[in-house]
């Protein structure tokens, strides 16, 4: 019995402790997370700022108070904003930022909040925006020459322009600014659609003639290839008659060779087979055979 | 004998509540018991196949290497809060996020001979051409510590940096490489580009592709960029008709030299034929004259002019010439009826009279 309540004096008191610790630990303890800041202020002055992620250790309420600051980068877009470049052209640009809380004192002192962070981002922007881009030509941002695009030069003199004073001031980190959009002023769309549409008439008119050139290129190239062939067979031909003719004659000379007087002869009878036809008149002397028949030996 | 104390006014006036206390302590302790376990257990977690985690201790990651950080599927035993604090990232899952911010937007309809840039998206490439464009970015996490942790929010860093290389990109191409052969190129550049630029702002995420849903000139040019379209289609037609006419004509012309060349091969060889023939019947003549001339003088002779006789329209007999006169018979042909034209006869050889042959 007694060692019932002697083991329950030791809970009871193993628990209040527990919750007293607990409370005391409530009470001193900061848990900063990884992408997060806390500013510890004593009695509404800001005394530290913590942003190694762990426990951190600050006195009980109301002495000490602690503001979670986000670490985390952040986004802003500036406005769109016009501007003259170098060479007198009005251009309409907008940036946009990647910001992150650098120096939490600083920021909690200057700024205090992220919703005021991006207006002072805002007119750092802009400034720096139309100083830079005022001594550069319109073709250093658009262009189709590489040579004169420049735009990383132009992001980096941005970044040089903003990111320190933005540091010391207001202690934001400024990682990155990059164009986010490069537009014409809207009575210079006007101007550049009349060009576009010049420069599509002017495409229409090359496509045509170029097609019209080429195919008439493809087809000259296919007469010429055809009369070629044609005059390659024709010779072709020529040759085998030739040859042919050559052949047959010498043929008909060898026969000739071996008794020209009875190849004669036979030719004549030959031609004479082909010329005379159901439309010719022959006209023979009385004393040819065969007529001659009919005739004595002596009136012969 | 020791006297007992009186209780205190501070142990009168709490008795009644550590009463209460009391009380519930004996009806609770072992609840008490049974949530403090649960709550030691709490630390433990299930991550999901597609899931990967990391643990904070006091707010710090554990680990150091990326590789000793991740824990993947299966149990993942933590300490309850707040000492450790379990965050779950889907790092296989693709999510997917249409940019439009350089396009006309439906309630904006971009009509006229103008836009106005605040109300309606486009981009100039870079012989300065307006021209609208939309994508839809594939992404995933790849860093779950920069991504929980440091990075701004994806949607966010997502458009701005698609949007920021678009915008680099087109800048530096002209408008008909951009709108023919050239998206394949502006996608490369403008994937890169925007993941450079996610890889800068620490934002943990990869881009799995970059999907172009729109890329057009503005309406008001449409039907000047479709006249282009139809030159270059004419002038393509034009380009195929020749070819195909090329393409009939060349083998057609093969076709007929070969042929030629067919015909006068078949020709010489059927003059080759008749020639050889000819002269084999000659031999086998000359053959027989060799052996009795003046028979088959006689019999060819004779075989000729009757068939020539049989053949003539008429005959004339005329008595002999005298000496002087033309001792050679003449084969007189008359005008073709159908007044074709007949080679002039030649004049054939008299024949020798057989009797008067020795």
């Amino acid at each position: 019995m007694a060692d019932e309540v002697t083991a329950q004096r030791w809970l009871r008191a193993i628990t209040g402790s527990a919750a007293l610790l607990a409370i005391a630990f409530s009470a001193t303890a900061l848990v900063v997370h990884e992408g997060q800041a806390v500013l510890v202020t004593r009695f509404g002055r800001p005394v530290r700022a913590d942003s190694a992620p762990g426990l951190h250790w600050k006195l009980p309420w109301p002495i000490d108070q602690a503001i979670w600051l986000d670490l985390r980068r952040r986004v802003y877009e500036g406005g769109h904003t016009e501007m003259l470049t170098r060479d007198k052209k009005n251009v309409i640009v907008r940036t946009f930022v990647v910001w992150r809380v650098g120096d939490p004192l600083a920021f909690a002192q200057s700024i205090g909040s992220e919703g005021d962070a991006e207006g002072k981002l805002d007119g750092l922007l802009t400034n720096a925006a139309i100083g830079t881009l005022g001594e550069h030509d319109l073709s250093a941002i658009v262009s189709t020459n590489p040579e004169d695009l420049q735009v990383d030069r132009i992001e980096q003199e941005l970044l040089a322009a903003t990111a320190p004073v933005a540091r010391s001031s207001y202690g934001v980190e400024i990682e990155q600014i990059r164009f986010e959009r490069i537009a014409l002023p809207e009575e210079n769309v006007r101007a550049v659609f009349d060009q576009m549409r010049a420069e599509r008439r002017q495409y229409a008119a090359k496509f045509r003639a170029e097609g019209e050139r080429e195919a008439s290129r493809i087809r000259s190239e296919a007469e010429l290839e055809a009369a070629r062939i044609r005059a390659t067979g024709a010779e072709q031909e020529a040759r085998i008659r030739g040859q042919s003719a050559a052949e047959v004659a010498k043929v008909y000379a060898d026969a000739h060779r071996i008794d020209p007087e009875l190849y004669r002869f036979t030719r004549s009878l030959d031609s004479l087979d082909k010329l005379v036809t159901d439309q010719t008149t022959l006209i023979l002397r009385t004393d040819a055979e065969p007529f001659s028949l009919l005739q004595t030996r002596e009136t012969r | 004998m020791t006297r007992r104390r009186a209780p205190s006014e501070l142990a009168r006036l709490g008795a009644p509540l550590a009463r209460v206390l009391d009380g519930a302590w004996r009806r609770t302790h072992w609840w008490l018991a049974l949530l403090a376990l649960l709550y030691a257990a709490s630390g433990i977690t299930v991550i999901r196949p597609d899931e990967i985690a990391v643990v904070l201790r006091w707010g710090r990651l554990v680990g150091d290497a990326a590789g000793t950080q991740i824990h993947g599927p299966g149990l993942l035993f933590a300490l309850p809060r707040p000492v450790d604090q379990v965050v779950r990232v889907k790092t296989k899952y693709v999510w997917e996020l249409p940019i439009e911010s350089l396009s006309e937007s439906p309630q904006h309809p971009a009509y006229g001979d103008t836009l106005d840039p605040l109300l309606v998206g486009y981009a100039l490439t870079g012989d300065q051409n307006v021209v609208h464009v939309s994508v839809k970015a594939s992404y995933r996490v790849r860093d779950p510590a920069d991504w929980a942790f440091y990075g701004p929010k994806s949607d966010e860093i997502l458009r701005v940096e698609v949007d920021a290389a678009m915008v680099r990109s087109l800048g530096e191409m002209g408008v008909d490489h951009v709108l023919s052969d050239g998206r394949k190129l502006l996608i490369a550049e403008a994937t890169r580009r925007a993941q450079e630029g996610l890889d800068a702002a620490h934002s943990g995420l990869a881009l799995v592709s970059l999907e172009l849903i729109g890329l057009r000139p503005p309406s008001a040019l449409a039907d000047d960029f479709d006249a282009v379209q139809s030159a270059f289609i004419e002038s393509e037609t034009k380009r195929k008709n020749a070819q195909a006419y090329a393409q009939d004509v060349v083998p057609r012309a093969h076709a007929s030299a070969d042929a030629a060349v067919q015909v006068a091969r078949a020709d010489a060889a059927a003059a080759g034929a008749l020639a050889n023939g000819e002269t084999s019947a000659f031999l086998a003549l000359h053959r027989e004259y060799s052996h009795n001339p003046a028979v088959v003088r006689e019999r060819l002779y004779r075989d000729g002019v009757e068939k020539a006789l049989g053949l003539a329209q008429a005959v004339r007999w005329i008595p002999p010439a005298s000496k002087s006169q033309g001792q050679h018979i003449r084969v007189m042909v008359a005008p073709d009826p159908a007044g074709g034209r007949r080679p002039p006869s030649p004049p054939v050889p008299p024949p020798q009279n057989p009797e008067e042959d020795p």
